[in-house]
């Protein structure tokens, strides 16, 4: 039995949730926009791994009996909120569930798209382009500063330069115009991450297991993701990358300790990889969409059953000489 | 030049700059270490990386960093929105900066430490585990009846009681009567409430590298527990962390982890022993100490 934590009003969800049912995997829907109102919950730990039941009212789910988890947060604003209580109480009781689930789900032995830990990376983005250095991909030549003048000394030695955040608040990139450079004096306030513009193609990879769907995107946008903000359009096309390109992003992700992984690459004129981050929580829905890349079907196979051990970290203790599982 | 990142009244980084200092070693406590007057710049390309966090001194001028905050904010400068943007992308920076170093710091975060400071045991269960060290039976439940069982086995192992636990926050109760069950029912009407076995006195232990200091007089299983307690610490990439040691069914068991010891829960000898130690371990570089990637 495959456990799904999610909202189905959330479109991957819903999406991850229909392969399911179409490939006849049977699952459990923990709605993360009631829960935990609904939701009975016990969980033991002795000496072992954790062992005890999730149910509602309809169902009853052994921890044993799953075979695959996969975990979708849903925002603040996606909760409703939890009856007969003040809305403070409501939201410290509504944290102190999901702790309670999450520490089920980063002990659990099964599969699990994706575990908390590995995701974080994704909160610091320069410290991701080092895990993303360190398993073998290029990045974009990058500076993050505090200093106007080393923004300017880089802008000087790279021409077209954007902007975008340093953490995981999602942002729009931008290029860094004479407006930005009007307002660099705020840098004292705080430091920016800026990165040379790479020209090229962008590739949209996702790994699911040993499985690698690499999609290319054609856009005249900054951002493919926010083109049709500026009346562009996009289109996507399932392409092949170079074997060692595939490996590399298979790294990456056993580096960041995701089973499933989004991966921004860009593919250089001179035919160079370069990668922008590693999403661990991939809305792969518009890309499967648009290419027909069989990439839920991938993840409901990876949740139906382990053919290998996808224990917590079982393949991460030593990052640079635990063979990756195969599928 | 040595780096102490925490608050100017944290004791171990008062004592390690005092010790420091008298080995006529320069240390700088930094509670906002990208406040002016730095003036980071940190770059990653092709041809490495390399970053300067002040202006006149290079980062390879910084001979060790102690990590004992993740950077403060003044929230008093801030509208309410700017302030939490800016506290992510500042913590989003330090993370970078710290693992680019190629000098020791201790402890080097990775995100998940970074990012979850603060975690309750639960969270340490699997890396406690796998070194061999024994761990109080949690419960994690909606069920006032699987509460109730629990409250049996305890009682027939003749065990002094269980403890509500929430994951939310440090603190715990005692569920000393029937009065406090029945309260503990009334949140679980809402959610699965976290509860543990109560333990006796604790044994304080601090590992800082290879080394393990007891607060006092080592217990008489130190020498059999000592081993696990390094492999722990190794596994969890901690140079420097707290564990707390109680008897639970007659066997020495976990109780607590904590990566930012503080100093004032330990009395001399170990006191002096732990900051010696912190600053032997800033002072000696050695393969455990190399940053993520090399330039």
């Amino acid at each position: 039995m495959i456990l799904v934590c999610g909202g189905l009003a959330d479109g991957v969800t819903e999406l991850v949730c229909a392969r399911l049912e179409d490939c006849g995997y049977p699952y459990r829907l923990l709605d993360f926009a009631r829960f935990p109102a609904g939701y009975r919950f016990h969980v033991r730990w002795t000496d072992g791994g954790p062992a005890g039941w999730i149910a509602t009212d309809e169902w009853h789910l052994d921890l044993d009996d799953i075979s695959g988890v996969y975990a979708r947060l849903l925002g603040t604003d996606d909760r409703a909120p939890l009856p007969g209580l003040d809305p403070a109480d409501a939201s410290a009781l509504r944290t102190e569930a999901d702790l309670g689930l999450m520490a089920l789900l980063e002990d659990i032995a099964c599969p699990v798209v994706n575990r908390i830990g590995g995701g974080l990376s994704n909160n610091s983005k320069p410290y991701q382009s080092i895990v993303i250095r360190r398993a073998g991909l290029g990045v974009p030549p990058t500076l993050v500063t505090s200093d106007p003048d080393a923004v300017r000394a880089f802008q000087a030695e790279h021409g077209d330069v954007i902007y975008k955040s340093a953490s995981g608040v999602r942002s729009i990139v931008r290029r860094v115009g004479e407006e930005q450079l009007a307002r660099l004096d705020r840098l004292r306030d705080g430091p920016a991450q800026f990165q040379a513009f790479v020209p090229g193609r962008n590739v949209r990879v996702h790994t699911v297991g040993a499985s690698v769907f690499a999609t290319a995107i054609e856009s005249d946008a900054v951002d493919y993701r926010y083109a049709h903000l500026d009346g562009l359009t996009t289109r996507l096309t399932p392409v092949e990358l170079p074997a060692s390109v595939n490996e590399a992003c298979l790294r990456l992700a056993q580096a960041c300790d995701l089973l499933f992984a989004g991966i921004d690459l860009k593919e250089t004129p001179s035919g160079e990889f370069v990668c922008f981050e590693v999403n661990p929580c991939p809305g792969f829905l518009y890309y499967e969409r648009h290419t027909g890349q069989p990439i839920s079907t991938a993840l409901a196979e990876l949740l139906r059953g382990p053919t290998t051990d996808f224990s917590p970290h079982a393949f991460t203790t030593d990052k640079e000489h635990v063979p990756w599982p195969s599928a | 030049m040595f780096l102490l990142v925490g608050h100017s009244n944290d004791s171990c980084c008062q004592d390690v700059r005092a010790r420091l200092a008298a080995q006529d070693l320069d240390a700088r406590i930094v509670d906002s270490p990208l406040a002016p007057p730095a003036r980071l710049t940190w770059r990653l390309d092709a041809r490495g990386l390399t970053s300067s966090l002040y202006p006149h001194l290079p980062d390879s001028a910084i001979d060790g960093v102690l990590v004992r905050d993740t950077g403060w904010l003044d929230p008093a400068a801030w509208e309410e929105d700017d302030f939490a943007y800016m506290q992510a992308e500042l913590r989003a920076v330090m993370l970078a900066w710290l693992n680019g170093l190629k000098c020791p710091v201790i402890n080097r975060p990775d995100a998940s430490q970074w990012y979850r400071s603060g975690v309750p045991l639960v969270a340490w269960r699997r890396q406690l585990r796998s070194a061999g060290l024994k761990l109080p039976e949690v419960v994690i439940t909606s069920e006032p009846e699987e509460a109730a069982a629990f409250r049996r086995r305890l009682e027939a192992d003749g065990n002094d009681g269980a403890v509500y636990a929430p994951l939310t926050n440090a603190s715990s109760y005692l569920l000393a009567d029937d009065d406090a069950w029945t309260g503990l029912a009334s949140v679980q009407a809402h959610i699965a409430v976290c509860l543990t076995q109560a333990h006796g006195p604790t044994a304080l232990a601090c590992v800082v590298r290879d080394d393990v200091i007891w607060n006092g007089v080592p217990p008489s299983y130190a020498p059999a527990i000592e081993p696990a307690l390094r492999r722990f610490a190794a596994a969890a990439a901690l140079t420097f962390v707290e564990i707390a040691i109680a008897p639970v069914r007659g066997e020495p068991t976990v109780v607590l982890v904590e990566p930012r010891p503080r100093l004032e829960r330990y009395r001399e000898p170990a006191r002096t022993r732990i900051v010696a130690a912190l600053v032997a371990a800033l002072t000696r570089v050695t393969a455990a100490d190399a940053p993520l990637v090399p330039s």
